[in-house]
């Protein structure tokens, strides 16, 4: 091994010798080309699969996803936006009308005109 | 990560985006003939192939070149098996890339960028240290009068003296000093100065010299 010169960048036989036994894989080499071969399809399948198709395969996803978000927003915004009632009289005082009262005290299931009555005497 | 990714056609960016000539501008001449075998007319004619559909032909080229990136991959990784991953991610990535590969410029460094950046790429998703030295008990450390453990031994702690090298040195000394590649070839793989390069060869070979001076001095 020679001396150590300043950017002497002279072929090193004894260094490249030994970093080479160091790095060099132990195993036997076409063990690993059959590995990297056996992929071959699949990496080439996978190139080819055009942009459009993999923007069209997250379309829907993509669309539900953009609906659910406008669901949930409208009624995070209504939710916020709606004004707290002052008490909880103010709460309940839409329950004390009349109509609403025999809907719910009612034995028989309500005919649905009777609801609708009921709605619009809250009105 | 290199300063320039593979993907540009040519994939030699930087500064030595031109130096596909052996030896390059420099004229240090890399102490190997490793590298050149990446320079022939019969890689161009392989890569042809292989794009042309022939599997076959891309098979030879993973073959001439499978030991090759799986050291360099090493150099960056030190786990083989990881190593081993990362030259098959990069075997993989050439191939869907080849079509952007330069034919005026040499396969070999080309290729190595690609297998170095998928090294460093799988290094940081795995989240490792940067020194990683790998394990002495898994080289058959310790001394034992044979030449096999001696030689396992020293490789072991050129492994260890590597990992205390930053990424980029032990890239640029092992891709100079065991694959044999030119400085303007390293310049181009690792997207840095060619004058770095240099630099960072220099500063690892005294690094890994005076190891193998200390060990040869302890052997005796």
């Amino acid at each position: 091994m020679r001396d150590t010169q300043p950017f002497d960048h002279r072929p090193d036989p004894e260094l490249s010798a030994a970093l080479r036994a160091a790095l060099e894989p132990k195993d036997d080499q076409k063990a690993f080309v059959a590995r990297v071969m056996a992929l071959y399809e699949g990496a080439l399948d996978r190139s080819t699969v055009p942009t459009l198709d993999v923007l069209a395969s997250w379309f829907r996803p993509g669309i539900a996803a953009a609906v659910a978000a406008l669901i949930i927003g409208f009624l995070f915004g209504r939710t916020v936006l709606t004004p707290a009632p002052a008490s909880i009289d103010a709460a309940m005082a839409p329950l004390e009308g009349q109509g609403l009262a025999a809907l719910v005290t009612a034995q028989d299931p309500p005919d649905a005109s009777v609801v609708f009555a009921s709605l619009v005497d809250q009105r | 990560m290199f300063a320039e990714r593979e993907g540009g056609a040519g994939g030699l960016g930087g500064g030595a985006g031109g130096a596909g000539g052996a030896g390059g501008a420099g004229g240090a001449q890399p102490p190997t003939g490793a590298a050149r075998m990446g320079s022939s007319e019969e890689d161009k004619g392989l890569v042809a192939k292989s794009l042309a559909g022939d599997r076959d032909a891309f098979g030879v080229l993973v073959e001439r070149y499978a030991q090759q990136a799986r050291r360099v991959a090493r150099a960056v990784l030190g786990d083989p098996d990881d190593a081993d991953d990362a030259a098959q991610d990069g075997f993989l990535s050439a191939l869907v890339k080849l079509a952007q590969y330069d034919t005026r410029r040499p396969f070999g460094p080309w290729l190595m960028r690609i297998v170095a950046n998928a090294a460093t790429d799988r290094r940081r998703r795995r989240n490792v240290r940067q020194a990683e030295p790998l394990d002495p008990a898994l080289v058959g450390g310790g001394p034992r009068p044979d030449a096999v453990a001696i030689r396992n031994e020293l490789g072991a702690r050129l492994q260890t003296a590597l990992g205390e090298l930053s990424e980029r040195r032990r890239m640029a000394v092992v891709l100079f000093d065991v694959e044999g590649y030119s400085h303007a070839e390293i310049a181009g793989i690792l997207g840095i100065p060619e004058g770095t390069v240099r630099s960072e060869v220099f500063h690892a070979r005294r690094r890994l010299r005076t190891l193998l001076a200390d060990w040869k001095e302890q052997a005796r």
